[in-house]
């Protein structure tokens, strides 16, 4: 029996000296490690040596260990200006940010393996526009594609409304790109049928961070190094954000810091941060707001906080409902929030109220998080407890295993915790995200909040949840760009069967060769409440492309286009292009700018992706990627602000970036610096100050501290809560595989490593249930939670889970997803794990289809279900395939 | 004698072959000689101990050519031995050449951590990557078996720090 295998080779190509070296970074994690692309021809057989006068790197083969060592994977042919090239592309050796050492993760590190090339599994990148003749994608010229859709996209827009036509789209895949898509989204179609990849609705990720003032990445890389505590909730950086662990947090760690990680699972950070001097705090799923609310009930009972820091920067009652000028129900989190559950008069208030919670005294919290109480003390006194007299620098990392369940609540307690113990505000006692995608988002036009229906009393007006927006028929038109939406959502199955009845299973199908037949056909389709499906990838994806899509716009990407991103500490960079897209695919921002030309809008007339760059500078102005003043470093020195930000290389620049007297420019470590000095007669000339430099996001630049009540969460989390044979069930991300595995499935040495979808199960919770390693199972749940239509209620409280279960207005669905055991002792009991996004086998199937009522994000790592074995998977008894061993071997 | 000439007298085959190289724009008519990889006697079955790593070098005596041959206990993919069950690997990490000497751990049946950034690898499983960011599984001896001993006849994988398995 064969199984998928990947047999390396023993040699490699060397780039010889003279080979054209250009500096990139990454595509993948939001940390961004530099690269350097070594392209030399293959014409010729010009191969360099192992001598260092012979090979581009200047060093003897066989290098050192950390050296410029070359593996088969990071080698690749392409073409460039239409002629074979070799590639040799590893991380840059001589960066002096992020990935210090030359260091890089197997994903950035196996790179080269994502250029297009036909003589490998990348073959199959979309070459061509395609329509869906006689229920077949076929291919047709990019006119013809793009002056349908146009057409068919006005149509929809004049008789069903704005909010028809649907955008679902990436929110990172370069600043040229968003800017372009949310510019055509937002300013000139204005729907609010528009949101991202990782979310059903336009809202904040973090509300409790905003609540506060602060802002997601405002900590610099070195931050998290140079902290005494570092508290991370919900994900281990060493699987998901590598380098931000093996260069900064575990340097960290090496040199005394006490790492706190708040997870279920014990992957190889948490291993070794509990081998050294670290605490794992093994929670169940959704129980996060309980135990770091018990945390600071014991800090603030042994007055542990940060007075002086509170003092400072916390807002009383008049701070926090402040709206300068613009009266009282002008903050935002204001609009959001019910009355009286969040806002408090300040920290004695907010202490009052954390008292007087039951549910947060450290017995009640342990019990229902299933931890060992002691672990919660340990955290409350290496979080808070002064040494010496001295107060530990504490910061806190929060990522989606934490905040992507109870999204507001869990946010809104971290929030309060970090304020508590003087965390986000100086060098090494920051509060941030640690980051999923990079930070590639620019807007180009305002979300129009006032034309989503999603509207609940006391509350502002909440962004269209764009699911249910689409499970009842409302959307028409769905311009999909670089997402799977299907299996990234929850209740993945449901939403596909939707799909299928509102495409292909309605009776217009395109079966004509005739250009205005098929507008025609696509026109009823839309009017009989059907769904018309642009879909705009770089691979055909399965449901979403190559089941429902009529029409497929090829997109160029990564290495194929110049863009510029910023990481998760706002480091800018350009990432040069260095070879030739497949086929006729184009960059994303030529695609919309080419049927937004057709549909009619103005100022789509860019040239090239530095056009869209330069156009696009002043809307950073005063945000946390600002790159305004590079452009006008550039102008002034007569160069493109891709030429000039290209000067910093590997190592980029820090945003907001301002320019000094002399014309130099300057990057920001961090964000609420509030040991920073900035100009004291204020910015000069196009320089623009954002409050959030030195101080917090708020009307006063004071913090906000807010309550975090668990009933506001705990009605879904009783109901949710495993019975009978369940287990808990979430999902992640995996170290090997990158998001839902576009890459890596055509990456023969990952897919050896990771074939199919896998459920990591305690040893005794498998051996109740007979399952052994290898094993297939059966992972399915006959209550899968799903909102029916559209939200329903009156009153403020119909809103919640329970207030919906109430009305009606909750379904129960069913799920089932395959996958191949894996019986692990880095999990705990109870729980079982999952990839969250492979395509084939989705994992979001069974989560719940429920939105934070508060924030509108889902909760998508909190579901529960059972498990049995169904047979064996090739992968038991064979060896060229998948491990079994545990991932926290330290 | 030079290193090349060594392996080619210590039994390994070799075919010449007439090539032009092109170095440095000098165009030369070199004889190729393509060296095969060596057939090295490392241990005998029966003197292997269950979990008791035997190390040497191979292909040759250059850098990080430090290996270690294992009898697991269990099966295992590219495994000699009437259980199927000795293998060997280099030791060197395939991400940036951390040395993995004295990291076998006999419970999970890998070697590693990986001191420099934590990389593990499963030895029953032709040493694919457990957890870690290595660029690729870590390169397998190939072994054969002749009555009692042991033979190491193949690399499968490239070596880190080389960029030719047999280019020390």
């Amino acid at each position: 029996m064969s199984t998928p295998y990947y047999i390396p080779e023993t040699n490699v190509p060397l780039p010889p000296k003279g080979a054209d070296v250009i500096t990139t970074a990454c595509d993948y994690c939001i940390v961004a490690c530099g690269y350097k692309v070594y392209r030399w021809p293959v014409a010729g057989h010009h191969d360099g040596g192992p001598k260092a006068d012979e090979n581009a790197f200047g060093v003897d083969f066989p290098v050192e260990t950390l050296g410029p060592w070359v593996a088969p994977n990071q080698h690749n042919i392409v073409l460039h200006e239409q002629e074979p090239h070799h590639v040799v592309i590893i991380p840059d050796k001589e960066t002096q940010h992020v990935n210090t050492d030359g260091d890089s993760s197997l994903r950035g590190g196996c790179i080269a393996q994502k250029c297009y090339n036909p003589q490998t599994p990348t073959r199959d990148r979309l070459k061509s526009p395609m329509m869906r003749i006689y229920g077949i994608l076929q291919p047709v010229p990019w006119d013809f594609a793009l002056d349908i859709a146009a057409e068919v996209a006005n149509y929809v827009r004049d008789k069903h409304g704005d909010n028809a036509y649907g955008v679902k789209t990436y929110s990172y895949q370069f600043i040229e790109n968003t800017y372009a898509i949310s510019k055509y989204a937002l300013r000139h179609i204005n729907t609010a049928n528009f949101t991202f990849h990782d979310t059903p609705s336009d809202v904040s990720s973090t509300p409790g961070f905003r609540d506060a003032g602060f802002d997601n990445f405002g900590p610099a890389y070195e931050d998290w190094m140079n902290a005494e505590t570092l508290m991370i909730c919900g994900t281990d950086p060493y699987e998901t954000k590598t380098i931000l662990w093996t260069q900064w947090i575990m340097k960290g760690i090496q040199n005394g810091q006490k790492c706190i990680m708040m997870n279920p699972r014990r992957t190889a950070g948490v291993a070794y941060a509990e081998k050294n001097g670290g605490l794992w705090l093994d929670i169940d799923l959704g129980t996060d707001l309980l135990v770091v609310n018990a945390i600071a009930r014991i800090i603030v009972e042994n007055g542990w906080q940060d007075a002086e820091w509170i003092k400072n920067w916390v807002n009383n009652k008049w701070g926090s409902s402040s709206g300068f000028g613009q009266g009282t129900r002008n903050t935002p989190w204001q609009w959001r929030t019910t009355w009286g559950k969040f806002q408090t008069k300040g920290f004695d208030d907010w202490k009052k109220w954390l008292l007087s919670q039951d549910e947060f005294k450290p017995e009640n919290a342990a019990k229902v998080a299933g931890i060992d109480i002691k672990k919660i003390q340990t955290a409350a006194e290496w979080m808070a407890k002064p040494v010496k007299g001295k107060r530990p620098k504490t910061s806190i990392m929060i990522e989606k295993g934490f905040y992507w369940s109870n999204n507001t609540g869990n946010t809104q307690a971290i929030s309060a915790l970090a304020i508590a113990v003087g965390a986000g505000g100086r060098p090494g006692q920051v509060v941030g995200r640690a980051g999923g995608h990079q930070r590639g988002g620019q807007r180009g036009g305002k979300y129009p909040r006032n034309k989503s229906p999603m509207k609940v009393p006391g509350r502002r007006r909440r962004a269209l949840d764009t699911d249910t927006w689409t499970m009842s028929g409302h959307t028409r038109m769905a311009h999909v760009i670089g997402t799977t939406w299907i299996q990234s959502m929850c209740g993945s199955q449901q939403l596909a069967e939707r799909f299928e009845q509102l495409t292909v299973a309605n009776p217009h199908q395109i079966r004509s060769y005739d250009k205005q037949d098929i507008i025609d056909t696509l026109k009823k389709r839309a009017d009989s409440g059907g769904m018309v499906v642009i879909n705009q990838d770089i691979y055909l994806v399965d449901p979403i492309g190559n089941r429902y899509a009529d029409i497929i716009f090829p997109a160029a990407t990564w290495g194929e286009e110049t863009f510029m991103r910023a990481n998760g500490e706002r480091r800018l960079r350009v990432y040069n292009k260095f070879y030739d897209a497949p086929g006729e695919a184009k960059p994303d921002w030529w695609i919309i700018a080419e049927l937004a030309k057709r549909m009619g809008f103005d100022g789509f007339d860019w040239k090239n992706s530095n056009d869209v760059a330069e156009e696009s500078a002043r809307f950073s102005r005063g945000s946390r990627k600002d790159f305004n003043m590079i452009k006008v470093a550039a102008k002034r020195e007569g160069k493109t602000l891709h030429q000039k930000l290209g000067e910093f290389g590997t190592n980029g620049i820090q945003g907001p970036v301002f320019m000094k007297e002399d014309g130099t420019l300057e990057g920001t470590k961090r964000l609420h610096d509030t040991t920073r000095k900035l100009w004291e007669d204020g910015p000069k000339g196009g320089n623009v100050y954002n409050k959030k430099l030195t101080h917090f996001n708020s009307q006063t630049g004071r913090c906000n501290i807010q309550k975090s009540p668990w009933s506001l969460f705990s009605d879904y989390w009783n109901w949710m809560k495993p019975k009978g044979n369940e287990l808990w069930c979430t999902s992640g991300r995996t170290n090997e595989r990158w998001q839902s595995g576009f890459d890596d499935r055509r990456r023969p040495y990952i897919v050896q490593r990771w074939p199919d979808n896998y459920v990591e199960i305690h040893p005794d919770d498998a051996k109740e249930r007979g399952i052994e390693n290898g094993d297939m199972l059966m992972v399915y749940s006959d209550r899968v939670p799903s909102l029916k239509e559209t939200i329903l209620g009156i009153e403020g409280s119909d809103y919640s889970f329970a207030g919906q279960m109430k009305a009606g207005n909750v379904e129960l669905t069913r799920a089932a997803v395959t996958g191949v055991a894996m019986v692990t002792r880095h999990i705990k009991k109870g729980i079982i794990f999952m990839d969250f996004l492979h395509t084939s086998q989705p994992a979001n199937a069974l989560e719940g289809r429920i939105v934070d009522w508060i924030s509108g994000n889902y909760n998508y790592k909190m579901g529960v279900a059972k498990v049995k074995k169904i047979g064996e998977s090739p992968y038991k008894k064979t060896f060229r395939s998948m491990s079994f061993a545990p991932r926290d071997i330290i | 004698m030079s290193r090349r000439d060594f392996l080619l007298a210590s039994g390994a085959t070799t075919v010449t072959i007439m090539v032009t190289v092109n170095s440095g724009g000098v165009e030369a008519k070199v004889p190729a000689q393509l060296a095969t990889y060596p057939r090295k006697k490392i241990a005998k079955l029966s003197q292997l101990k269950q979990d008791q790593p035997v190390e040497f070098t191979y292909p040759d005596e250059g850098a990080f050519a430090e290996s270690m041959l294992v009898k697991l206990g269990t099966e295992a993919g590219g495994g000699i031995g009437p259980q199927k069950d000795v293998v060997s690997f280099n030791f060197f990490c395939t991400h940036q050449g951390g040395d993995l000497s004295g990291t076998y751990k006999a419970d999970t049946k890998s070697l590693g951590a990986c001191p420099l950034h934590l990389s593990t690898y499963d030895l029953t499983r032709h040493g694919i990557l457990i957890s870690g960011q290595a660029y690729q599984s870590l390169p397998q001896v190939l072994l054969e078996l002749e009555g009692d001993d042991i033979y190491a006849v193949g690399v499968f994988g490239l070596i880190f720090g080389r960029y030719d398995n047999l280019q020390e």
